[in-house]
């Protein structure tokens, strides 16, 4: 019985499965038409033959077979096929990290800015050579077309008419003004209020003109204002019924942008999807959709990317550059301004060695940073010489600058010159008053950091210094000095990680004296020291506007900063791009990455 | 029993009290979440003291705690930075229901973050969990009443070599070789990462086949290692007096083995499903983390790296409290198969 019933069961089964086949086999209704065809037909004729053997000439009936052209009503079946519907080119990049949020202001993390070019948009974005070209600017504000004044104390920025927003609204200088009050709003947490508080005032005295007046000159406004806008026509209700825009929901589902690309949805730990907008001012982008899928592990970022299921990958291990190579996958590196380098803490807690000049110059003779980068980086990148090589292009790197060389002998005599001496023969050298030359170096936990300690340990031991390697959590090592961080503290000499100026701007704000940590400023960012000399190289050139000035102050800081080694530099820490073989038309910016994301296509 | 029930739910109390106050200062142990707050460099110092403000991050431990649990709309907050609170805080505390906001996606609830994460765990580690248990009573006890045999032996070394084997090597090494190269032989392959093909849809299918590869590598070890406590405890029970009682008085061997010597043998299996079972909703970090599975797991590490205390301490109050009605549950059940104890 049992059986009967899964036997019948599954007939149904079958029966339920063959019906939409059956029915997507039906017969299409035949049409009748008129044809003209070609028939091969019996034909009787008469002929007039003469009788064979007589002279005899008679008619006769004949029958012969003829081609003949008749007009037939036939059946045909119409075949309707259908019009095959445009391929959509949809993309997918594998990210791995998920944003924190989609808004601007609320976030510090990299992988959520790059996403906000898609949707969001700046007055001005940065080429493949890092050169600022206008968007919703008609021109680059500058003192030759009097968008920046004399004083540099007013920045004035005159916006197309023809920009939107992806809803239809005019995007306006009101939108900026509202961007700033967001940013300035104590209500509001938002991740960073800089640069926003180095404006006096902000006016908008039409639609197409944002005023910036500054209390006192800021040279970096180009590279670090307007990072991205917030509409005002959506945002404002809800700050005016919240109190904040910290629950808002465009935070997670911008849907109102003003990019070339909508949101569309983003699934928590999946992915987040884009299509493209069809009324962007700028015209319709290639790619029809982008997803950003969520890959958090380095290994299966590489598989995904080698199985072609993702189109576009981000900072790759540098050992699986030849496994993505190999699959076809194109790396491409893009100057973000990031280097990797030692800070050196020449505070009065640390080590008499890492307060003495010449040490910390025996120890930039000491280490082959060659070799860390043959071996550790696989030939991939270079060592730095100063935090702003980034920006050498633009003149900002000192030519008087000589770069160490890797020179254990000439470490080793400086350090005798110094008076560093292995007087007890343990191989690690003292001072007069006995002190070891022990250095303690910390950094975070990544690999290619505790990599780098190992081997930088050994290279040292070889000229007498003694290096003793510690590693943290990134939130722990840069904790507050009230909580006890190390860095903070100056419980290490050396501190290790990679840094940027304001990148494509040259301003640096951690060698500040007043940016030293301590009961009052816990969260203070100079971890290494007080140098009056250059406390005021970096406050005069953030108010200097004039550009040749500015270069002029920048190069004396990179000189003094590297003879000085309070910033030694091991690789230059580019961006990496791995682009898949179906992508076309990609090109990255260190500042905007993906500021022609309009152009890419698929093969 | 009603009692014995009603004694444990009460000392459960005082007990996820002092589990809170440990993992609450273990977790602001970890670091300051607004140090470099996933970016690529660390926050400018007066946003660092703005925000620390802002999110109560400068308070004392014990006033941050007592936030956290009872919430903060009694006291006032320093919005502007003038040393002098003005501002009504707006949490409400977890004694209210309400976990806080993440400090990661500032303005969402934690206890959203995590509801949104926890039906996709415990789409792949329930299943995970019947195969681990199916498996492992199957291959424990045909392992048991083959002892000593060429198919035991078999058996032995390959769980020997599944156990030994680390979760993300396995897991790697499927993934290349079932989804990677089996696509690159034109072979019918598996995807690599994903709950689902964003480009196909959420349906059944592409999520079941997503399931997979992650349900594979999480469930070789365990049944590697649970099926030699199955066998080990089969094989204890088989050898019982009154296995041989019941074989005498001319039972059949499969009632013998299965009614009366399984039920047994199964008896520890339990203990160790009980203390599985919460750690479900734990899911399973590596696994996730590696085919991108957007779980809790992958969640726990996200936030747990960010120092998202509110998320965090969400989701281990979570598992605590599963942990704790799990054995509840467990002793019950206990109590259920052995007639021999009984809890007053």
């Amino acid at each position: 019985m049992k059986q009967k019933l899964w036997q019948l069961l599954a007939a149904l089964v079958v029966l339920t499965m063959l019906v939409p086949g059956l029915a997507g086999c039906a017969t299409p209704t035949p049409q009748v038409v008129e044809k003209i065809v070609t028939q091969v037909v019996k034909e009787t004729v008469k002929e007039t033959v003469i009788v064979e053997g007589t002279p005899q000439v008679v008619e006769k009936e004949v029958t012969k077979v003829i081609e003949k052209e008749v007009t037939t009503v036939v059946e045909v079946e119409k075949v309707v096929t259908p019009t095959p519907e445009p391929v959509r080119k949809v993309a997918t990049f594998a990210w791995t990290q998920e944003p924190d949020t989609l808004n601007p202001l609320y976030t510090n993390m990299w992988f959520s800015s790059i996403i906000q070019q898609l949707y969001n948009c700046w007055p001005w974005e940065f080429d493949d050579q890092n050169v600022p070209f206008p968007k919703l600017v008609t021109e680059i504000p500058s003192m030759e077309n009097g968008g920046v004044s004399e004083d540099g104390l007013v920045v004035t920025l005159h916006l197309r008419d023809d920009i939107i927003w992806s809803d239809g609204t005019p995007l306006t200088s009101a939108d900026f003004v509202f961007t700033y009050d967001m940013a300035m709003s104590e209500a509001n947490t938002v991740s960073s209020q800089y640069p926003y508080y180095y404006l006096d005032t902000i006016e908008a005295p039409d639609e197409r003109t944002v005023v910036m007046n500054f209390a006192e000159p800021f040279a970096p406004w180009l590279a670090t204002f307007w990072k991205g806008l917030l509409p005002k026509h959506v945002l404002e209700p809800v700050f005016e019924a919240e109190g904040s825009i910290d629950e808002a929901e465009w935070n997670l589902a911008p849907t109102v942008g003003c990019g070339p690309f909508v949101f569309d949805v983003w699934e928590s730990g999946s992915f987040i999807r884009f299509v493209k907008s069809e009324d962007y001012w700028l015209g319709e982008p290639k790619l029809d959709e982008i997803y950003y899928q969520f890959v958090p592990d380095d290994a299966s970022q590489t598989a995904a990317l080698v199985a072609g299921d993702a189109d576009l990958g981000t900072f790759p291990p540098l050992s699986d550059v030849p496994i993505l190579e190999a699959g076809g996958l194109e790396i491409i590196t893009q100057n973000g301004g990031y280097a990797e380098g030692w800070f050196f803490n020449f505070r009065d807690m640390a080590s008499p060695g890492a307060r003495d000049v010449r040490v910390r110059q025996a120890i930039a003779m000491a280490l082959d940073r060659d070799a860390i980068n043959r071996d550790l980086l696989l030939g991939l990148t270079e060592p730095a010489e100063t935090l702003w090589d980034g920006l050498a292009a633009y003149g900002y790197v000192s030519p008087d600058i000589e770069p160490w060389t890797y020179d254990p002998d000439a470490a080793r005599q400086l350090l005798e010159e110094a008076g560093w001496t292995d007087t007890d023969g343990d191989g690690i050298r003292e001072d007069a008053d006995g002190n070891k030359l022990t250095l303690i170096h910390g950094t975070t936990i990544r690999e290619i950091r505790q990599d780098a300690q190992a081997v930088t340990q050994q290279m040292l031991r070889e000229v007498g210094i003694d290096l003793q390697i510690l590693s943290f959590d990134a939130d722990l090592f840069f904790e507050s000095y009230s909580n006890g961080s190390p860095a903070a503290l100056g419980e290490v000499d050396i501190m290790e990680w990679s840094d940027c100026t304001a990148f494509p701007d040259p301003d640096h704000y951690y060698w500040y004296c007043d940016e030293i940590p301590d009961d009052e400023n816990p969260w203070g960012a100079n971890y290494f020291g007080c140098d009056e000399t250059l406390d005021e190289l970096f406050a005069r050139q953030i108010a200097t506007i004039n550009t040749e000035e500015r270069t002029a102050i920048i190069q004396e800081i990179t000189k003094y900063m590297h003879d000085q080694v309070y910033w030694l530099g091991l690789w230059v820490d580019p961006d990496y791009w791995i682009v898949g073989e179906r992508l076309t038309g990609v090109k990255f910016s260190g500042v905007t990455p993906f500021y022609n994301i309009m152009e890419w296509d698929l093969k | 029993m009603t009692r014995y029930i009603i004694r444990r739910l009460l000392q459960a109390i005082p007990l996820l009290f002092f589990i809170s106050v440990i993992l609450f200062m273990l977790m602001r142990s970890t670091g300051d979440p607004v140090a470099t707050m996933g970016g690529r460099r660390t926050v400018r110092s007066e946003d660092r003291a703005r925000l620390s403000r802002l999110l109560g991050l400068d308070k004392p431990l014990y006033v941050q705690y007592v936030y956290w649990l009872i919430g903060n709309d009694w006291a006032k907050i320093d919005t502007d930075g003038d040393g002098v609170p003005e501002t009504p805080g707006d949490r409400r505390g977890v004694l209210r229901g309400e976990f806080g906001k993440s400090l990661v996606s500032r303005g969402r609830e934690a206890w959203d973050i995590i509801w949104e994460r926890l039906p996709n765990t415990l789409l792949l580690m329930i299943p995970a969990e019947v195969i681990i248990i199916l498996f492992s009573l199957a291959i424990g006890v045909y392992s048991a009443l083959r002892q000593y045999t060429f198919t035991d032996h078999l058996i032995t070394a390959g769980s020997f070599v599944g156990y030994s084997m680390p979760i993300f090597f396995i897991a790697l090494v499927s993934m290349y070789v079932f989804a990677v190269n089996f696509k690159r032989w034109g072979l019918p392959y598996l995807p690599t990462i994903g709950m689902f093909d964003p480009q196909v849809g959420k349906t059944p299918s592409e999520v079941a086949r997503h399931m997979v590869l992650p349900i594979f590598s999480m469930t070789l070890i365990s049944i590697a290692g649970y099926s030699r406590f199955v066998r080990s405890t089969m094989l204890e029970t088989i050898s019982e007096d009154y296995i041989r009682t019941a074989r005498a008085k001319g039972l059949q061997e499969r009632v013998v083995l299965f009614v009366h010597a399984l039920k047994n043998a199964s008896l520890p299996l339990v203990t160790i499903v009980g203390l599985d079972i919460p750690l479900l909703l734990g899911g399973a970090i590596v696994t996730e983390s590696i085919f991108a599975w957007p779980g809790m797991g992958r969640l726990f590490l996200d936030h747990v790296s960010r120092a998202d205390t509110p998320v965090v301490m969400g989701i281990l109050m979570l598992i605590s409290v599963a942990v704790v009605l799990s054995q509840l549950v467990t002793d019950i059940v206990y109590a259920w198969l052995d007639p021999r104890i009984r809890y007053e």
